[in-house]
Formats: C-alpha cells, sequence, structure tokens
C-alpha cells in the first residue's frame, strides 16, 4: 500500500498542470520511410525478377538439399565417395594456394605504395598520385583483372587467377598500409632523425617497426577475404573450387555438390579462425576489428 | 657476484641478445615453406608475363579502345542491377539486423543462442557469393531472382557481424536502466540498444548497398541476372571493347555511389 | 516495505557483498546508507531489485519474494521498483520523452514498444514525471543536450513513470557539483514526501546523509554496524562505519 497509487489522476500533490511541450512533427519521418517504400517498391518492379519462381526454394530446395545431404553422408572412404572428397579437397587447397601466393605478391608491392601514400613520409603531390591509383584498383573488381590483363597473357588456370589477387590486394593493402603509418607515434621519428639517421634508415626503423604488426595483420585479413575471392574467379576458369562447383552445378551432380560446399565450409572455416588467432597474438588484445577491414569490400568481388 | 670473476672495471657482463622466439621461428619456417608450397603446386611463374606479353597486347588493345554507346545499349541491365541491389540490399540488412540481435551477448540472454547463432552465422559467411548465386540459380532458374536471394543470405552474413559488433560495444548503463525497470527483451533491444548503434547501423547499410553494386559483375557472370550478365555474353563473344565500356562505366557508378554514401553518412553522424 | 532475513550475497569470484545482512523498511521511510566503496551498499540496492541474486537467506518486497523469483517474477517485481543510477543510464542519442517512456516498458505490449507508438496516457504519464522534476519543457530535446543535473533529474522522471512503490538510488549525486547535488537530494525527498515512495538511497558524504536520511545505515565488509536517526549520526559513529579519520572528502559542502 502506497500513495503512488493514485498517481496516474492529473492533479498532483506538486504544482499546477504545467503546459506541454507539442510533439516535435513526425511529418519528415513519415515521408522519408514513404520515400524508402516507393524505392523499394519500384526496385521489386524493375529488377525483372519472376518473383512467382521463389516457390522453387521450398520445393525443389528440400529435394535438393537432401540430395545433398545423401553425398556428405556417404561412407566417404569407398568409391566413388573417397575420390569426391579427394577431388574437392584438392581443388579447395588449390583455391588456398592462390590466395596465399596472391596475397604475399600484393602484399610485397604494396609496401612501397603504403610509404609512398602517407602523408607523414612523401610530399603532397607523390601522395595524391598514389592515392587515386590505389583507389582506381580498390574500384575494380579482381574478376575484370583477371579477364582482362591476366587470362589473355597467363592462360586459363590457377596463376592467372593469383595475379589478379596479388593485383587487388595492393590497392587495399597500400592503403591500410599508408594509413597505418599516418597513426604512429611521432617521437621516435624524431629521435631517430636527432642522432642523425639517414632518411632510409628512420623509414626501416622509426616508421616500418611501429607498423609492422598491424600491417601483418592487415595481410592476413586479407588472405582470409582472398580465399572467398578465388572461388570467384574460378568461374571464368581461373582453377581452384569454384571452377569445380561451376562444373558440378552445370551438371547438377547435387551429391558431389553437398561434399564440395562441405569441404569449402569446413576448410574456410578452419583458415579463418587460424588466421584470427595468428592476427589477435600479433596485435596484442586483438584491437582490430572486422570494422576496420570494412571499407575493403568482404567479398572482394 | 662469484668471486672467481675476474675483476673487469671497464666493461659489465653484456647480457646476450636473446634468441629470437621459437614460435616465432617456427611460424616463419612454416609460413616459407608452405608458400614453396603453394607455388609449386600452382605451377606459378611469372615467365608468362615476359614472353606472352605480345599476344596479350592484342586484347589489352581492344581494351583501350572502349565502345562508349554500348554502355547505353544495355541500359535495362543497369536498372536491373541497381534494382537487384535495392531490394536485396534491404531485406538483408533487415533481416541482418535481427540476426545481430540475436548474435551480440548483451541483447541476447541466452548464452547458448548467441553461441548458436554465432556459429550459424559464420558459417553463412564462410561460403562466398558466387555459391550463393549457383545454388539459387539452380532452384529458381537463371535471372535476377536469383541474384536477389543469392545477395540477400550473402548480406545477412555481413551486416549481421558488422551490427553484432557494435552492440557488443554498446554502453551497457541504459541495458541496466532497463533492467532494472523490468523490461522484456524485445522493448530492451528496440529501446536501450537501437538509439546507440543507429548512425553505425545507417552507414553499414549504404556499404552493403555498394557492395552489391560491386558484387553485379560476379552475380551475372553466374547467371544471377544484371549487368553482369552482359559481361559474360560479350566476354564470350570476345567482344572486349563492349565489355571494356561497361567496366568503365561500372567504375564510375560505384564511384557516385561511394560518394552519395559518403554525404549521406555525414549527415547521420 | 522491503525485508531482508539473514540476507548474504557471495560473488561468483567468492567475493561476499552482503553478510547475514537483517533489515526492515516499512513503508515511506527515506533510508540513507553509508559506508566505504566496497562496504556493500551498492550490493544492497542492486540485490533488493534482483539485479544481484541472493545466495542465501530471503528478502521480500511488499511481500514479493525476491529471493528465488521466476524471471517472470522478477520482472513484475522490477517494475514497482524505480532505480537511479550514478552514471544516469540514459539512452543519450534519443529524446527525453522516449528515455522516460522506457520506465513503462513493462506495461507496454512489444509491438507497440517497436514501433515506437506510445498512447496519449502514456505520453500523459511521462509529463507528469517530469512536472516532478520541474523539466516538462525538455521533454522533445535529446537527452545528450542536458546538463548533467537535468539528466538525472531525467532518470529520476523514468523511474517515477514506473509508478514505483520503492525507489532505489545507487549514488545518485556523485557525477554532480555541490549545489546540483543538493538540488536532485531535494527532489528526492519531496517525491518521498508527496508520493510516500520508499528510498533507499546509497551516499557516501555524511553530511548529506544527516540531512536527509530520515534513517541512517552504515554498511562495513558487508554488513549493517550501524541503523539509527540521521540525528544520531555524528562523527564518531561515522569514523566507526569508515573505519577511520574523517576527511574533507567525506563533506559534500567542504570537498568542493
Amino acid at each position: 500500500m502506497s500513495a503512488a497509487t493514485n498517481r496516474t489522476q492529473p492533479a498532483t500533490a506538486s504544482a499546477v498542470t504545467t503546459p506541454r511541450p507539442s510533439e516535435p512533427s513526425k511529418t519528415k519521418a513519415t515521408l522519408t520511410w514513404l520515400a524508402l517504400l516507393v524505392i523499394f517498391g519500384g526496385a521489386v518492379w524493375l529488377s525483372n525478377a519472376r518473383w512467382s519462381e521463389i516457390t522453387g526454394v521450398f520445393t525443389d530446395g528440400w529435394r535438393y538439399f537432401q540430395l545433398m545431404l545423401d553425398g556428405v553422408l556417404e561412407n566417404p572412404f569407398a568409391e566413388p565417395w573417397s575420390g569426391y572428397w579427394t577431388l574437392a579437397l584438392e581443388k579447395m587447397m588449390e583455391s588456398v594456394y592462390m590466395a596465399w601466393v596472391g596475397t604475399l605478391i600484393g602484399a610485397i608491392v604494396s609496401i612501397p605504395f603504403g610509404f609512398l601514400a602517407a602523408r607523414n613520409v612523401s610530399g603532397r603531390v607523390t601522395v595524391q598520385v598514389t592515392r587515386g591509383f590505389l583507389n582506381l584498383i580498390r574500384a575494380v573488381p579482381e574478376l575484370v583483372f583477371a579477364i582482362i590483363i591476366m587470362l589473355p597473357i597467363f592462360g586459363f588456370g590457377p596463376v592467372a587467377g593469383t595475379v589478379a589477387l596479388g593485383v587487388g590486394a595492393v590497392g587495399t593493402l597500400g592503403k591500410l598500409t599508408a594509413e597505418a603509418l599516418e597513426g604512429i607515434d611521432t617521437g621516435p621519428v624524431e629521435a631517430a632523425r636527432a642522432a642523425g639517421a639517414r632518411k632510409l634508415a628512420v623509414l626501416r626503423w622509426a616508421y616500418w617497426s611501429q607498423v609492422l604488426p598491424e600491417v601483418v595483420a592487415f595481410w592476413l585479413y586479407r588472405f582470409e577475404i582472398n580465399i572467398r575471392a578465388s572461388a570467384v574467379l574460378g568461374i571464368i576458369g581461373a582453377g581452384g573450387i569454384g571452377q569445380l562447383l561451376g562444373q558440378l552445378f552445370g551438371r547438377r551432380e547435387w551429391e558431389q555438390i553437398g561434399i564440395a560446399l562441405v569441404v569449402v565450409i569446413a576448410v574456410t572455416l578452419l583458415v579463418d579462425a587460424l588466421s584470427g588467432a595468428i592476427r589477435h597474438r600479433i596485435i596484442s588484445g586483438g584491437a582490430v576489428k572486422e570494422s576496420t577491414f570494412k571499407e575493403d569490400a568482404v567479398s572482394a568481388v | 657476484m662469484s668471486v672467481e670473476a675476474p675483476p673487469r672495471a671497464a666493461a659489465t657482463d653484456r647480457p646476450r641478445k636473446p634468441a629470437p622466439s621459437p614460435v616465432v621461428i617456427g611460424g616463419l619456417v612454416v609460413a616459407a615453406a608452405f608458400t614453396w608450397w603453394a607455388g609449386h603446386s600452382l605451377g606459378f611463374s611469372l615467365r608468362p608475363l615476359v614472353e606472352n606479353w605480345s599476344n596479350g597486347w592484342v586484347v589489352i588493345e581492344q581494351f583501350l579502345s572502349p565502345n562508349w554507346p554500348f554502355i547505353w545499349r544495355v541500359w535495362d541491365a543497369w536498372v536491373e542491377t541497381i534494382a537487384i541491389s535495392i531490394v536485396a540490399s534491404a531485406v538483408g540488412v533487415s533481416l541482418g539486423l535481427l540476426f545481430a540481435f540475436l548474435a551480440s551477448r548483451v541483447t541476447n540472454r541466452s548464452a547458448w543462442g548467441f553461441r548458436a547463432t554465432r556459429w550459424f552465422l559464420s558459417v553463412l559467411r564462410s561460403l562466398p557469393d558466387i555459391a550463393y548465386v549457383l545454388i539459387f540459380v539452380a532452384l529458381v532458374g537463371v535471372g535476377s531472382l536469383a541474384g536477389i536471394l543469392a545477395l540477400i543470405l550473402f548480406n545477412i552474413g555481413i551486416a549481421a557481424k558488422l551490427t553484432s559488433e557494435t552492440i557488443d560495444a554498446v554502453d551497457t548503463g541504459p541495458l541496466e536502466a532497463a533492467d532494472a525497470s523490468g523490461a522484456g527483451t524485445a522493448a530492451r533491444a528496440r529501446w536501450a540498444v537501437m538509439p546507440q548503434i543507429l548512425p553505425n547501423y545507417l552507414s553499414y547499410c549504404l556499404y552493403i548497398f555498394e557492395l552489391n553494386i560491386r558484387a553485379s559483375v560476379v552475380i551475372g557472370i553466374a547467371g544471377g541476372g544484371g549487368i553482369g550478365s552482359v559481361i559474360n555474353v560479350q566476354f564470350s563473344r570476345f567482344e572486349y571493347e563492349n565489355v571494356a565500356a561497361i567496366v568503365v562505366a561500372l567504375f564510375v557508378v560505384v564511384l557516385l555511389i561511394d560518394q552519395l554514401s559518403q554525404y549521406l553518412r555525414r549527415r547521420f553522424v | 516495505m522491503i525485508e531482508l532475513k539473514d540476507v548474504t550475497v557471495r560473488y561468483p569470484n567468492g567475493v561476499i557483498g552482503l553478510d547475514g545482512v537483517d533489515l526492515q523498511i516499512p513503508d515511506g521511510q527515506f533510508v540513507v546508507v553509508v559506508g566505504l566503496s566496497g562496504a556493500g551498499k551498492s550490493t544492497l540496492i542492486r540485490t533488493i531489485n534482483g539485479l544481484v541474486p541472493v545466495t542465501s537467506g530471503t528478502l521480500t518486497v511488499d511481500d514479493m519474494e525476491v529471493s528465488g523469483a521466476s524471471k517472470r517474477e522478477l520482472r513484475a517485481i522490477r517494475s514497482k521498483i524505480g532505480m537511479i543510477f550514478q552514471s544516469f543510464n540514459l539512452v543519450k542519442r534519443t529524446s527525453v520523452m522516449n528515455n522516460v517512456i522506457m520506465g513503462q516498458l513493462h506495461d507496454i505490449p512489444w509491438w507497440r514498444s517497436l514501433l515506437g507508438l506510445w498512447s496519449k496516457e502514456e505520453k500523459e504519464r511521462g509529463f507528469q514525471s517530469l512536472e516532478r522534476v520541474g523539466i516538462v519543457e525538455k521533454a522533445w530535446t535529446r537527452a545528450s543536450e542536458l546538463s548533467g543535473g537535468q539528466q538525472q533529474r531525467v532518470a529520476i522522471a523514468r523511474a517515477l513513470a514506473q509508478d514505483p512503490t520503492v525507489m532505489l538510488a545507487d549514488e545518485p549525486v556523485a557525477s554532480l557539483d555541490p549545489p546540483t547535488a543538493q538540488m536532485v537530494m531535494k527532489d528526492l525527498q519531496r517525491i518521498n514526501r508527496d508520493l510516500g515512495i520508499t528510498t533507499v538511497v546509497n551516499l557516501h558524504f555524511l553530511d548529506l546523509a544527516r540531512a536527509f536520511g530520515d534513517r541512517v545505515i552504515g554498511m562495513r565488509d558487508g554488513k549493517v554496524v550501524f541503523d539509527g536517526t540521521g540525528a544520531e549520526a555524528d562523527d564518531a559513529v561515522f569514523e566507526r562505519i569508515y573505519g577511520r579519520s574523517l576527511t574533507a572528502d567525506d563533506t559534500l559542502t567542504e570537498s568542493a
């Protein structure tokens, strides 16, 4: 029991009712929502999607899922299933190799670009030109690199894909390296300069030592992204799991598709976990968050 | 101090340089070995770059003379690409938000539930976008519906990951206040968490829309409709001038959308 | 009526928060709890509304048992207990009104709360609560635009919007400057007097404790070591509670 129970009545003991401020108008919010709704509706219409086909997801989806499950649940050591598993694993490893070598190429090439694009290292014009170049690379999907330059020169196969991944990685890694360099503690730089160190020595010992852990973490993260990206390149014939997936889907081999997808998921999760653990160790406390890399296209198209 | 130690006035004992940690050495050795093995398995060599430069140059030359009018001839495909991206982003980020709330320790009170959601999301993200397109092309046929559905799944993974990390970092004060007043889980998420993450979430939404535009090449090549399918057709007909024009135009579109979303982002914060 | 019978709270890390506490707080009383940090003041308050679970003993608020309540029961109990925090715990990015209505979320259907469709009555209850603390005119401003004292008043209004029978305040004035602290304490006292809401406030300033407490409870190492009126709580008593001689930091006016 308490006096509080009668509080809902307007006449309170404290004072006469003060005027209520009027609620701010909601028109703007309503109009924004309406506009978004119109845009969405227009997009649904203009996308030319045959919406009625969506039933296929529920009818065929279940059947195909069962077929995939059958493939996965068959004894993996008996023919022909053992062959399917080996093939998928081989092709997935090829994708991992492509991602690894590609990232390494990109990493090495990106180091000088990173220095050239850092405002506290290079002159204004150099920075502008380098940044423009890096942005250009970032804007072009790897797939396009592979199509334009790599396939005519390297022919179909994993090497073309690897080089395309490398070129694509230069853009983001160069930009992130430059940003890391710009964020360094200037104390050691001044100390090295005061001791009369040459420019190259300053760059090596005052700049590079400070950013190395962070930059290596970027490399590893890019490696994780490139594993997914290499699958994409496979679809145009640049090797790896993507090529196998393309073929299997073309032939509707659902049992094998199931096996391949399980291999992709397992290997990707494993590499992610391993690489993530190393990244957290390198950067003590694991300060790098996924959102730091957000600007990097996660799909690395 | 040992008595036998010879009296050295000038220099005290120099501490020996510590050997580099075995973990680091081991790691570097493993990395080097893996690199060698990977290069070997791929048959990696840069020699074609020199040897085949001249025959590659023929193709590159075609790329350097884009067929500009072609851009307008495929106007419908551009509209389709933008429409696909809008529909997929809208659905993807909405579902992504729901999953983000389920995937954060802050908003999901069930420890088991939030671990299961996280696990589900990492599986979802481990498949590349191309795999989703292939799956949906098989289910609903070639066309933009397959592209939309594939992008939705792909977007849920990214939106949920980014947003749940933001939720993990919110100020827990208002949550405590909501708990102390007996608010339910949904109401607590809506009023104690949502206002805090809104600016970040909106910027993720724009980012995902950009990603979808970039992904349109991949989507189309695998049969998901839009401008990518045009690239696919022209590429298989060796019409490199047309491909080049599309690629340059796509680049401009991406830049324009990037500028637009930067402007919008500044307005949110 | 808040009643604690031999209540012990042991945290998962083994630290003892409350050690066999027996207390009875009758309706409408204004109680000030004093003690050094770590003495168990904060644990006491959080135990009363179930934010910290009781390890042994029984705790009832208005004859509802908090110890061993189910999640649903706990939410019902909490909806009748308002709480005020040292750091205000407002959602700064939204309007004062939305913050105040947060106190009523327990009674609003979830679909209406998700869409933010507040009824006229809910808004009017928000206005009345804001009127109690004298900042009705700020109802539609963003919480982030208010001063510290105003933010704490919004927090009080949020608690009032719950229509509580008990009000708990955990160091409500520790982040405020002395004149504002005095005013916020006066608001709490007036609300206690006008509405008869049982109020339990943690403080570490002994002059505020004396001035406002109908009853002062001293805590040390999780035990109640003093229980008397404000007038009885002289410097000697405080030295005994604190286990050391008093310094200027122990009073609000002199430490400023």
